[in-house]
């Protein structure tokens, strides 16, 4: 390489460097969408909703993916609460963002699609977790017409999931004959299907007289997985045993097509979340004040009606 | 200074007036440093070359820093450390679970900086002297801090009232001064990189370091125990990994158990890219802090840009890159 080569190539950065044209910085709001979770299917489906709604309402959007580090995440946030944006739109737990302080000292306003309710957001979007858990339960309570023994798969540590088994089994409890015969807290370390199955297996060897389990209740799908599995090893599929799970996972959504013993579960609207947040950005940035603090978006029942395997 | 001149063994050069090579080969990398920063400035008239924004960017890369300035230590004598980030998080997750037991914070912190210590220890040991490769070594404990840090922790990140707000605040707050403030997470980098320059280029023990990195045969044959030398520079970046855990278990306010792991690699780029900057292609850490800035600033400036995240990622990785093929080029045209 020549010495002269060297010396263009210093120069030809130098030069470009001052040469490039200023980006546009026009009247247009420009909104930053921040997310440690872009490579998660349903994050993507928010995302790609919201910019489509942003854009055609003539915004900037700048979307920012962290790849799962959220002190990134806090990092890029101040990066945008610096550069002026008109409005922030975050998708994590809004616990793990103290930068959040920095965009309220400067104004600007921050929304969460699917975050979680602190006070430092205007508002956040997000799926009723009670709603959903309420959707399946009747629907065990419908297809039995009020009468049989049912098991729940339920997980108390994780709140989210926590407030589902709360309310189907409120839901179960006001039925005077329904029976909750077991109520399982699956290990999901495994991803939660196998230990499910496991768990299911020794149920259905308990309660060995066919009727004896008229359906199984989970607070998400892989339980549910894990419960079809063990009663289509055990032979039993053609007891009528229900089962329903919540989610609507690509698995779940194609057990369900099959028209099995899975016969439904509960898929969040995220296109509706994220099309609905920049809804509610657009208001605010009309002047008009929000007073939901949370808005939840409504959830659709996935039946062999309905269920499309994509 | 005991080490011999046959440490570094390298034919004397003829020294020339000037040349175009060495100079670019020195200050290369700098040049292009202040470039992105001109560029980023000219875009971002109002809002880049602001005070606020710098102390932003120091604060941002405080981690990341403490890493790599640690990490140096283990490159100057030629090995790596690829456990620190999984370390940072096995920190975070261990100062959590004591929180979680109403521990106060100086016990935290105490523990978090043992378990650095002790790491490093252990690194050290295998690789000093039961003779493991540090890649094989340190890909191993990483695995196990990592896989530590998730047990403990049970995979759930630790969060919310648990967390004392003495140690929460710390990671936002910051010495003021008049109407600036400046962060405390950017003291404490700043005490670690002057405290990391002392050690290496201004004591005995870190001339037989570099010794030890440009021939270690020759080092040992002049008297430098260079076993127990390696062992503590890995002990230095268990340290550093640890300290970094900490602190980015205050900035977040939380601990999650993979939040450090992704600091590794972005440390090891700024050393590498400090490398480029040395007339040896050793490991200084001024190089290392020019690194980690380029580091920071471009994913600063990138972000006020509106650039695709996706399209920072290639683009950081094609400026690594560009660096060191600038440097090496300029140093075979010796």
């Amino acid at each position: 390489m020549s010495r002269l080569f060297r010396l263009l190539l210093v120069m030809a950065l130098l030069v470009t460097g001052f040469a490039l044209p200023v980006s546009a910085q026009d009247d247009a709001p420009v909104v930053a969408v921040l997310t440690p979770y872009l490579a998660q299917p349903g994050t993507q489906f928010m995302v790609e909703a919201f910019q489509a709604a942003a854009e055609a309402k003539g915004w900037t959007v700048n979307v920012i993916d962290t790849a799962g580090d959220v002190a990134a995440l806090n990092s890029r946030l101040q990066d945008v609460v610096t550069q002026g944006v008109d409005a922030i739109v975050i998708n994590v737990d809004p616990q793990q963002v103290p930068a959040l302080a920095d965009a309220v000292a400067a104004g600007i306003p921050v929304f969460g699609m699917d975050a979680g309710s602190v006070p430092e957001l205007v508002v956040n979007v997000t799926s009723n977790g009670y709603a959903m858990a309420a959707e399946t339960a009747t629907y065990v309570v419908d297809r039995l017409n009020g009468v049989g023994r049912v098991v729940m798969f339920i997980f108390p540590p994780y709140p989210p999931v926590q407030k589902r088994g709360v309310i189907a089994e409120a839901i179960f409890n006001n039925t005077p004959d329904i029976e909750i015969i077991d109520q399982v807290v699956p290990d999901v370390t495994d991803g939660g299907i196998a230990d499910s199955r496991a768990r299911m297996e020794a149920i259905l060897a308990a309660n060995p007289e066919p009727g004896s389990i008229n359906a199984v209740w989970a607070a998400w799908d892989q339980p549910a997985l894990g419960a079809l599995q063990a009663i289509e090893a055990a032979g039993r599929q053609d007891e009528g045993i229900i089962i329903v799970g919540i989610d609507a996972n690509p698995q779940a959504v194609e057990a369900i097509a099959q028209g099995g013993n899975f016969e439904a579960s509960v898929a969040q609207d995220f296109e509706g979340i994220g099309s609905t947040t920049a809804d509610l950005v657009e208001r605010y940035l009309n002047g008009e004040t929000l007073t939901q603090t949370t808005v939840y978006v409504p959830t659709t029942l996935v039946t062999r009606e309905n269920a499309r395997v994509e | 200074m005991s080490v011999p001149q046959t440490v570094g063994v390298r034919p004397a050069r003829k020294r020339r007036a000037f040349s175009v090579a060495r100079w670019l080969r020195t200050f290369g990398t700098l040049i292009g440093f202040l470039i992105i920063v001109a560029i980023f400035w000219q875009q971002r008239p109002t809002t880049f070359m602001t005070v606020t924004n710098w102390l932003n960017i120091t604060q941002q890369v405080s981690i990341l820093g403490v890493v790599a300035f640690t990490m140096t230590v283990v490159m100057v004598v030629g090995d790596f450390d690829l456990s620190v980030g999984t370390m940072a998080s096995l920190v975070g997750i261990i100062a959590g679970t004591l929180f979680q037991n109403e521990q106060p914070v100086a016990v935290a912190v105490v523990a978090g900086l043992l378990a650095g210590a002790l790491g490093g220890l252990i690194n050290g040991f295998l690789v000093s002297y039961v003779g493991i490769s540090a890649f094989v070594t340190t890909l191993g404990t990483m695995t196990i801090f990592g896989g530590l840090a998730l047990y403990i922790s049970g995979g759930t990140t630790i969060f919310g009232r648990v967390i004392p707000e003495a140690f929460g605040n710390f990671g936002r707050e910051g010495l003021v001064l008049g109407s600036i403030t400046i962060p405390n997470l950017t003291l404490l980098a700043l005490a670690v990189l002057v405290l990391t320059w002392f050690i290496l280029e201004q004591t005995v023990f870190g001339r037989r370091l570099y010794a030890i990195g440009g021939n270690r045969e020759a080092s040992r044959l002049a008297g430098v125990r260079v076993r127990f030398l390696r062992l503590l520079a890995f002990v230095v970046s268990g340290l550093g990994a640890a300290a970094a855990g900490l602190m980015l278990a205050s900035r977040l306010a939380s601990a999650n158990p993979k939040q450090g792991d992704g600091l590794m690699l972005n440390a090891i780029a700024a050393v590498f890219l400090g490398m480029t900057m040395s007339e040896e292609g050793e490991p200084h850490v001024l190089g290392t802090l020019v690194g980690v800035l380029i580091l920071g600033v471009l994913a600063n400036g990138l972000t006020q840009l509106n650039i695709d995240s996706y399209i920072q990622q290639i683009l950081t990785g094609g400026i690594i890159i560009l660096a060191v093929t600038l440097s090496s080029l300029s140093r075979r045209g010796q």
